[in-house]
């Protein structure tokens, strides 16, 4: 917006005065990242202690020895990745095709099937959880990571978010294609795709976050720990009378520092995009 | 595919203005159907048999465990005389009445500040993400130490503004209020996501246009970006509605329905009655009460919404 | 899909449905909602070997002692292939994952299913009936302590075998006595020693608790009870099995003694689920005195606090205590696998594995034999305190395994949060909480 000039023509701060009101907020929200650093590097003892540790008088490993430990670590860290992927790619694909045709194109019924694929999140998953077993085990896929994808594998969130988010692009581009002689599919992929790369990343960053966190259905749907995810097995850490909180807290980090950094990588491809030169051109 | 495949020769013959190439008359629904397909088959495939197994589950006595026994609209006769489940009913409300109109507008706030070319402002991004990014588990935890009514940060921080300590989850009149605020802080960083995506659709030459013609700041937000941001902020209404609506991981480890059941709210109920009281056949109606509402308020925004055709007109 | 309505008879929305639902009823549900009955017998192989299949829903010390014994068990037993796992989550989590499991058809041999839902678990027709396999004498099923073989009888038929028995004493800060000038408790005290004692404890200005109680609600809040109203005369169900048996002074008696705890600020309410933060206080020298279970022990110890433990107070003098058994419940997957699931059980909870189950894994011997065993009695000298468990276990009583018994835990779950927590009158307490319980036992 406009505010790339305001900050340069009033420099009263050696940086623009953005930055203090960022601070402060970015402050509040990352607090929980500081706290599960800083408890990751304590012993349990540290971390049972009341009133709780803020900052620790000596840091500690016992946590990440533990989670490191254990031999299936790694192996929960590649089940959750192979789930989380597969889920983005099939909610981009399936979910921009679908999202495309609510938005753009006129056929009967597509009210009524958007209407529907909505409705199927009216009642609550921990109702259907029986049933979306019951099909599960049906398909055979009870104890496998397939149970987690193929349930998740395009979601109504990713249809309606891309219809949402086509309804907002000017027309105007896409038909300019048509002239050209592109097919729908054609300039679906070569024009409308590239320019909805703010709606991509953001349906994939929160598909795989969702994905990636998920621990409710793991729990009904996985029995044998080589099958396990990554906050499932973290889950097992944490014992009816005792918990290993150092181990939760690194193995949380361990979960988590991998997707912030892809954030932070990421975020500038999929938020600053330069749409408006690419509807000039 | 196929269709597509075939569409895209015929296309090279005949192109004409506003339509994609020529196709035969009903070419636009059959794309739409193919496009829409894989969609269907995994939703509603994966959903509607769930939501008939649950109904019929609704209309009987079942604990999942021994043989169920019909007892036809039964389940909802005792419910509607049910005060806890009137309670969960109003927690939900208060819950969601709350949750969603502040974290869209805490959502879209939050977009604008971080929506500027400024140093590090990837990283602020970023930790503005940051709860939503951690597992239930661990904020359960963390909000124990901070809220905690003896011994927690929160008091600590009240004490030296010299005001009294509060009871926090130790008060059945703080603590639904208290999850509002947790919701919000944990939830809010999805709708910066959103929101951030949808402010880069917005040409920056019309804002820049705006800007010389002599509008103001509220003026071009008002003229220029509000209505860009329409069909994304419907999206996040239905959404957060949805999500308000069905809380239930935040309660499961923060309270549990507690201090005193003042945080149950329907989900919490319904898991309750399933699987600690061996009621699944009333948790199922309880359930469909809250569906049933939606579908009401959906109505209701259908027919208040009906002169914006853009607007998607139900949850 | 495209069937040609001929005109006149355009489909009416009702047709419509009626069409939809027969069609989702062929396409599926009819199947799918009689999807029980487990394939008989799948887990023998040709040459005779039975597989079975069991979810522990341990971690840590208590997996790895059981993965042992099963170690142990396979290599005398090479015809039975135990697959021995957590089952994808702890045992707070099991009662969700096998009603899900039982109503999906497909469940385990052998489950680790607390105390008080086998009652409910057990309504299954896939769970097994182990009557004939204990009454033979080389079952020794007498020499398990009474408690324990109580948790696993449901209206007088055994459905499991004994997993895990505990049992509520209060462990004491020896430190926060000495601090605050108070003599430490005696084996011999009573409730109002207890409400007074932790009166002089609780000094606020240091963030000092007499005591903790948890104030969720749940089943670690309730249980707390039971030992209160026993003592009284008072029971959980009375003899009919249709009434509270505490709808009376007994009951009353006990609210009491808690709701005076909640007037005198003395006990810190713990209303965060799991109760972890009362004993993460008294791990603090925060707190004086903690009724709590043997499994409470590794962690005090490792937060290097000097305790002591003593037997909860009583209110006439006599010894009362709870006993919290869990159990191996066993789920039918034909005979052979049964059979199997017994045959392994029984080698779980013999003396050997008993006692190495009991030491390694933190808890207390479920066979009276193992109690008095030379290898128990040296176990005792390594642990303060775990000597007054050990004995408490001859004492101790155990809930009823009722069906409907969490529809009694809830409503007096929340009447003893009301005290813990300071709000309303005991007797108001007591009156709601019956009523509600009394509904659901009346309802059946």
């Amino acid at each position: 917006m406009t505010t790339v000039h305001g900050a340069r023509r009033r420099r009263w701060l050696p940086f623009s005065p953005w930055h203090l009101v960022l601070v402060p907020v970015a402050l509040l929200f990352a607090l929980p990242l500081a706290w599960l650093v800083m408890s990751s590097f304590m012993t349990n003892a540290q971390i049972n202690k009341f009133p709780p540790t803020i900052i620790p008088d000596s840091l500690h490993l016992d946590g990440y020895r533990y989670v490191l430990n254990n031999a299936l670590f790694p192996r929960w860290f590649l089940n959750s990745s192979i789930v989380a992927l597969v889920v983005v790619v099939g909610n981009l694909v399936f979910g921009v095709l679908a999202g495309y045709a609510f938005a753009r194109l006129r056929f009967g019924g597509s009210k009524t099937m958007l209407t529907l694929m909505l409705g199927t999140l009216v009642i609550p998953f921990q109702i259907t959880m029986i049933p979306t077993f019951l099909i599960m085990k049906k398909l055979g896929l009870i104890d496998t990571l397939g149970a987690l994808i193929v349930p998740s594998l395009v979601t109504p969130f990713a249809v309606f978010l891309f219809r949402q988010f086509f309804l907002s692009l000017p027309r105007e581009i896409e038909e300019a294609a048509w002239i050209d002689g592109c097919s729908r599919l054609k300039a679906l992929w070569l024009v409308v795709v590239p320019l909805a790369r703010p709606a991509l990343g953001t349906v994939a960053v929160l598909t795989f976050l969702t994905t990636w966190n998920d621990l409710a259905w793991p729990l009904i749907a996985l029995n044998n720990d080589h099958n396990y995810t990554l906050q499932l097995g973290l889950a097992t850490f944490q014992g009816q009378h005792r918990t290993q909180w150092s181990a939760v807290m690194a193995g949380n980090l361990i979960a988590v520092v991998p997707v912030l950094i892809a954030f932070l990588a990421t975020q500038r491809t999929f938020i600053q995009s330069l749409t408006s030169s690419a509807v000039k051109g | 595919m196929g269709i597509e495949l075939r569409a895209a020769v015929v296309s090279r013959e005949a192109a004409s203005r506003r339509r994609p190439p020529a196709r035969r008359r009903f070419g636009e629904a059959g794309t739409a159907w193919a496009y829409i397909l894989p969609a269907c088959v995994v939703i509603l495939g994966l959903g509607i048999l769930p939501m008939a197994w649950s109904l019929i589950l609704s209309l009987q006595r079942s604990d999942l465990i021994a043989p169920a026994e019909w007892v036809g609209l039964q389940n909802y006769d005792l419910l509607s005389h049910d005060p806890a489940f009137r309670a969960a009913v109003g927690h939900t409300l208060i819950y969601t009445a709350l949750f969603v109109p502040l974290s869209i507008v805490g959502g879209l706030g939050l977009a604008l500040l971080l929506n500027r070319k400024i140093r590090f402002i990837g990283v602020y991004r970023t930790l503005v993400f940051v709860p939503f990014v951690i597992s239930a588990t661990a904020q359960g935890v963390l909000f124990s130490f901070i809220f905690d009514s003896h011994f927690g940060l929160a008091n600590a921080v009240l004490h030296w503004f010299d005001i009294p300590p509060q009871g926090f989850f130790a008060d059945k009149n703080q603590a639904l209020y208290l999850l509002v605020l947790i919701g919000l802080w944990s939830g809010v960083g999805f709708c910066v996501v959103v929101y951030l995506a949808g402010l880069q659709d917005i040409q920056s030459d019309l804002v820049e246009a705006a800007a010389l013609d002599g509008a103001g700041r509220w003026a071009t937000f008002r003229y220029v970006v509000w209505p860009a941001l329409r069909p994304i902020t419907v999206f996040l209404v239905v959404w957060e509605t949805l999500q308000a609506l069905q809380v239930f991981d935040l309660v499961f480890v923060t309270t549990r329905g507690g201090p005193l059941e003042s945080t149950t709210v329907v989900v919490f109920y319904v898991w309750q009655q399933a699987f600690e009281f061996f009621n699944a056949g009333y948790a199922a109606a309880a359930a469909y009460v809250l569906a049933f509402g939606l579908l009401l308020l959906s109505i209701g925004v259908r027919f208040a919404r009906r002169r914006d055709h853009e607007v998607v007109s139900r949850p | 899909m495209t069937v040609r309505q001929p005109y006149g008879s355009v489909p009416t929305r009702r047709d419509f449905l009626r069409g939809g639902l027969s069609l989702a009823a062929l396409a599926g549900i009819g199947p799918i909602l009689s999807a029980c009955g487990s394939d008989d017998d799948s887990g023998v192989a040709d040459d005779g070997t039975v597989t079975i299949t069991m979810w522990h829903g341990q971690n840590e010390q208590g997996k790895e002692t059981i993965d042992k014994i099963v170690a142990n068990f396979q290599s005398k037993n090479p015809k039975i292939k135990v697959d021995a796992s957590s089952g994808g989550v702890l045992a707070d989590a099991m009662l969700q994952k096998i009603t899900t499991a039982l109503s999906g058809g497909s469940y385990p041999d052998i489950a680790y299913i607390f105390g008080p839902d086998i009652a409910s678990v057990a309504r299954s027709p896939k769970v097994a009936n182990l009557q004939s396999f204990i009454t033979p004498p080389e079952a020794k099923w007498d020499d398990f302590f009474p408690a324990a073989r109580d948790a696993v009888t449901v209206d007088g038929k055994v459905h499991g075998f004994p997993a895990l028995i505990d049992n509520l004493c209060v462990a004491y800060n020896k430190k926060v006595f000495k601090d605050a000038g108070v003599p430490e408790p005696t084996e011999s005290w009573t409730w109002d020693e207890f409400v007074a004692t932790a009166k002089r404890l609780t000094d606020p200005g240091k963030g000092i608790f007499g005591t903790g109680w948890p104030a969720d609600g749940g089943e670690d809040c309730v249980w707390r009870i039971y030992p209160m109203i026993w003592d009284l005369g008072g029971a959980i169900v009375d003899d009919s099995g249709r009434k509270v048996g505490f709808d009376n002074d007994t009951g009353l008696k006990a609210l009491r003694t808690v709701h005076q705890l909640g007037a005198d600020k003395s006990a810190y309410p713990d209303t965060k689920p799991g109760s972890e933060t009362m004993y993460q206080i008294f791990n603090s020298n925060k707190m004086g005195m903690i009724a709590t279970g043997p499994w409470q022990l590794p962690a005090i110890l490792e937060a290097k606090v000097d305790y002591g433990v003593v037997p909860l107070p009583s209110y006439s003098g006599q010894r009362v205590t709870i006993a919290g058994p869990d159990t191996w419940t066993v789920f039918d997957n034909g005979s052979a696998r049964v059979k199997a699931a017994v045959e392994f059980l029984q080698f779980v909870t013999a003396a050997d594995q008993d006692v190495q189950w009991a030491t390694q894994a933190g808890s207390l011997p479920l066979r009276k034999s193992t109690s008095e065993s030379a290898e128990w009695k040296q176990h005792l000298q390594s642990t303060v305190g775990l000597d007054v468990f050990s004995n408490a276990l001859g004492y101790a009583r155990t809930r009823p395994t009722i069906r409907n018994y969490p529809r009694i835990s809830q409503p007096l779950g929340q009447a003893i949060t009301k005290m813990v927590l300071n709000q309303g009158t005991p007797e108001e307490a007591l009156q709601a909480a019956v009523q509600a319980a009394n509904a659901a036992l009346a309802a059946g």
